[in-house]
């Protein structure tokens, strides 16, 4: 895993912030020198063997190393795991997002694995039920004594008769778990988790090799059939962190798990918490990281479609994500293992149909909000329901009739009949109609009319310039992620570019993208602007990597006088470009935290103080108060500029 | 350009002539042949003004998001596999520069050891009562590992068998079963939120008011020409030297009350200071009084 010298700073300094300076620099040290034995970091930090041990377990602990043990020697060989650090920023939109689709407890739960990092069960059964009973304790002790605590610290000393605590018993622990398990946010650690995916690759190959090819494989057949199997068994050790899901969807019947799903994370009544089975006390869970950020990047979307369409059709997105993201367990998918896979999950669960999302919707949701209206003569209802039964790249063309007035850059299939289509009309016409007659009148019509107004949302959906929503059936509906991702990812470079180098430049570099490589001495004409003019801004974008220049000379002597230079956009490595340089800022924001820390020294050492920490503003004289709090406003803001930034890479490399 | 015109011309009446274009620029330069030209001879400045881009505050969204990170991290900083010291910043100052080389980088991050010690604070005073004892090395023997998971070399280490001196004093062993110890901050206090519970407890606590009707007392006694102990009142006492006792206000504040202690010449409370804290203080021993006898 090679990354640049900023993301390696980054991730270092990053560990250093949570960590401390220990592992911080063992891992950057790991990440400079590539894979290094504990006798080789001896030579390479000038640390004792002692302190790099230590160091090197809380890397482990935290999931933030590879390693490989040599048969032979018995000695294990150290590597640095950029994503899982680099992970470490996300931390805070993780425990979001799980706090408001799965609520505290699961929050509660989460935060406390990541920050114990890889959690045998029992032993995290054993510190709740340890905390839990404390907590008994104290209210016991505050029930018999009431005035032994009166002028506490906690203001709410008044109201002790409640347990505080967000996770009240080992069941309902035992529930939140199971519920994360399925919903793949935390997966089960195995002998192969820390060996890196080279490692694995090797291995699997090795194993494949011994078994089927012993002689190696001969003729192109073999040589695909030893693809296969070598995909196959990758797959099988990637499946191996998913076994405590598979063995909660055999024992659990699915009925019940979708409603504990469903429910939301407060709804869960005692009864239901009793009937999850018991997990088995000796797996050891993490957190999977994969899931969670697809999860963000339907959080991503849903805040994309609030911006460009509106609030109510964000929530039925939402809806339909959710459903559809149930089994995909990344966000991009490994092109050596889920060659097959892909079509596999083609034909079993790819769409979600109307009725579904119909189900899943909360009734207290009106979906009349945010639609409009139109009369019945201003659209075509056969152009708005049509219906594309393949992802945009496959092209498939077996009714041109239709196209025309829509989308050009897509070839529609069109699958309804005459019938079907008629039908769609006289299914979608009252609906328009009974909304303009009850516009916000009686909420009895509206509610009748629901499965017509999600239809009109979700068309709405379908037709944006951005392609949300395919609509692969009547009633089916699904999302290509990856086009819809490379939209995105160009919208957000655009703004970067316009940013940058103003509205002349994006319209240069957007008459480049449509009309390839130009000249030098063409693009002035096609662009209608100066020539110098053209000159300057391009030599700035060049400088700021959004566009690149070949030169073509004319003859063999490639005077340079005579040669051609041609201007041309190439997505990927601006898009590289432009990740380098926000790996860049995050780490300078970071830097900044650290220079204003040691400016500010003096007030923060005050602040650790036991007796300080906590009532900072009682204690503490006003003007070192007001550095405090100065000095938090700033890290606050530079902690949401970094996080900022990280929806940008998050965008342009992971989702 | 006109600017730029200036500074050439100048250049060139110090006597840096440039070689064959020397005869044409003497008489071609546009300010001999247009009088009207002014000279604007001042530096181009040094820091230009710049529209620095400012972020747009906060959403509700993303304050969530930044106080669990903080949270995170303060949990984190609490939790036994945190280091605390950070040998780069404080001695960096000196040992910063270019680094050419992997020595360079080591020798950027100090070495904490009994002779890095600093002799002014190394000596244990009783204002160091509330700070946090450091740790150089995680505490790995306090929680359980999965350890199937770790290779075979750091097991040993897992256990807590890897400390750096290994004597009886350290053999302190925790025995019976190990739990994981979830981390008791439940809640990061912002600055704003401590003074909105502060408001709330405001009627609860009843410190507010306290220390209302103490100024009204204190008014009351001053109009009454009782300015004598007019802080000492029976009810009122306590409240101050709770105050007091509270304010463990930072070195630096206590300092400033030496200070003023010395300036006054009055050294009968610092006698008092030392007395007080004989117990906790293992160099009270030999102090002054010792010394004294063996003069």
């Amino acid at each position: 895993m090679l990354v640049t010298k900023n993301v390696a700073e980054l991730c270092s300094l990053l560990i250093d912030e949570l960590y401390g300076e220990l592992p911080s620099r063992i891992f950057s040290i790991l990440l400079t020198r590539g894979r290094s034995s504990i006798p080789q970091l001896v030579q390479y930090t000038d640390m004792s063997l002692c302190e790099l041990r230590h160091g090197l377990a809380v890397l482990l602990q935290q999931n933030l190393l590879f390693y490989q043990v040599d048969s032979n020697s018995e000695k294990a060989m150290y590597e640095a795991n950029t994503d899982h650090a680099y992970n470490l920023l996300r931390i805070g939109k993780i425990l979001e997002m799980v706090d408001s689709s799965f609520g505290a407890p699961a929050k509660d739960v989460m935060q406390s694995l990541l920050l114990l990092g890889q959690t045998r069960i029992s032993d995290l059964v054993a510190a709740y039920q340890e905390k839990i009973d404390q907590a008994h304790q104290k209210l016991v002790k505050e029930e018999a004594d009431p005035f032994l605590e009166t002028n506490g610290v906690n203001g709410d000393s008044h109201a002790p008769k409640r347990l505080d605590l967000v996770i009240k018993t080992t069941a309902q622990l035992n529930s939140v778990i199971c519920r994360l398990v399925e919903a793949e946010l935390i997966d089960v650690v195995h002998a192969k988790t820390f060996l890196t995916p080279d490692d694995i690759y090797r291995d699997v190959e090795k194993e494949v090799l011994d078994t089927h090819f012993p002689g190696g494989p001969k003729g192109g057949k073999a040589k695909i059939e030893l693809e296969e199997k070598i995909a196959e068994g990758l797959r099988k050790v990637r499946g191996e962190s998913k076994s405590l899901k598979r063995k909660l969807e055999q024992n659990g019947t699915a009925a019940k798990r979708r409603k504990l799903f469903s429910g939301g994370g407060l709804s869960n009544g005692v009864h239901d918490v009793e009937l999850d089975p018991a997990l088995d006390p000796k797996q050891v869970i993490r957190i999977n990281y994969e899931k969670c950020l697809v999860d963000l990047r339907n959080r991503r979307l849903v805040q994309c479609v609030t911006d460009t369409i509106g609030d109510t059709t964000a929530y039925v997105y939402g809806v339909l994500l959710k459903l559809l993201t149930k089994q995909l367990p990344r966000c991009r998918s490994d092109p050596m293992m889920d060659i097959t896979e892909d079509d596999k999950d083609d034909c079993g669960k790819g769409f979600v149909t109307t009725d579904e999302i119909l189900d899943s919707l909360k009734t207290s949701v009106d979906l009349s909000v945010g639609l409009g209206k139109a009369a019945k003569d201003k659209f075509s209802s056969r152009a708005a329901e049509k219906v594309s039964g393949h992802p945009p790249k496959k092209k498939i063309i077996l009714e041109a009739e239709i196209d025309g007035d829509a989308s050009a850059d897509e070839e529609e299939e069109d699958e309804g009949s005459e019938s079907d289509e008629s039908d769609s009309d006289s299914d979608h016409k009252p609906a328009n109609g009974t909304k303009v007659k009850f516009a916000g009148v009686a909420t009895k019509e509206n509610r009748l009319d629901r499965p017509g107004q999600l239809r009109q949302h979700l068309l709405l959906l379908a037709e944006s310039n951005q392609h949300f929503v395919r609509h692969c059936g009547y009633n089916d509906w699904t999302v290509d992620f990856v086009p819809l991702m490379d939209v995105l990812r160009e919208a957000e470079l655009d703004s970067v570019i316009e940013r940058k180098s103003g509205r002349q430049g994006l319209r240069l570099v957007r008459i480049l993208r449509a009309k390839g490589k130009l000249d030098e001495k063409t693009l002035p004409n096609l662009a209608l602007m100066k020539k110098n003019e053209i000159q300057q801004k391009m030599l700035e974008m060049q400088t700021a990597g959004f566009i690149q220049v070949q030169e073509v000379p004319r003859d063999n002597k490639a005077d340079v006088k005579k040669s051609f230079f041609l201007w041309f956009v190439d997505l990927e490595k601006s898009i590289n470009t432009l990740l380098d340089t926000s790996y860049k800022a995050m780490l300078r924001c970071v830097q900044v935290l650290e220079v204003i820390r040691q400016k500010e020294k003096d007030v923060l050492l005050l602040t650790k103080r036991s007796d300080v920490r906590g009532r900072e503003r009682d204690v503490m004289r006003k003007e070192y108060y007001d550095r405090y709090a100065r000095f938090q406003a700033n890290e606050k803001k530079l902690f949401a500029q970094v996080m900022r930034i990280d929806d940008l890479v998050a965008l342009l490399r992971d989702f | 350009m006109s600017g730029r015109g200036g500074r050439g011309g100048r250049g060139r009446g110090g006597g840096f002539g440039r070689g064959g274009g020397r005869s044409i620029a003497q008489n071609n330069v546009p300010w001999t042949t247009d009088s009207e030209i002014v000279l604007d001879g001042k530096p181009s400045e040094l820091f230009p003004r710049y529209n620095v881009p400012i972020a747009p505050s906060l959403s509700k969204k993303e304050e969530k998001q930044v106080s669990f990170f903080l949270l995170f991290r303060e949990q984190c900083h609490d939790g036994p596999l945190y280091t605390q010291p950070r040998t780069w910043t404080s001695t960096a100052t000196g040992k910063r520069g270019r680094t050419y080389g992997q020595e360079q980088i080591n020798n950027r991050y100090g070495k904490t050891s009994k002779a890095t010690d600093d002799p002014f604070t190394a000596v244990q005073r009783y204002s160091q009562k509330y700070t946090k004892a450091e740790r150089t090395l995680p505490d790995l023997e306090s929680r359980p590992f999965a350890k199937e998971f770790f290779p075979q070399e750091l097991h040993a280490t897992l256990d807590g068998d890897d400390a750096p001196t290994s004597g009886p004093a350290h053999k302190r062993r925790k025995t019976g079963p190990k739990t994981l110890a979830l981390s008791s901050i439940t809640s990061l206090k912002t600055a704003e939120e401590l003074f909105l519970d502060e408001a709330e407890q405001k009627d609860k606590d009843g410190n507010y008011d306290k220390a209302l009707q103490l100024l009204n007392t204190v008014e009351k006694r001053v109009e009454d020409g009782d300015d004598q102990g007019m802080l000492s009142g029976e009810d009122d006492d306590d409240w101050v030297k709770n105050n007091d006792d509270e304010d463990g206000e930072g070195q630096i504040e206590e300092d400033d009350q030496y200070e003023e202690e010395y300036e006054s010449g009055d050294d009968y409370n610092a006698e008092a200071y030392f007395d007080g804290n004989q117990d906790d203080d293992d160099y009270g021993d030999d102090g002054g009084d010792d010394g004294g006898e063996y003069m």
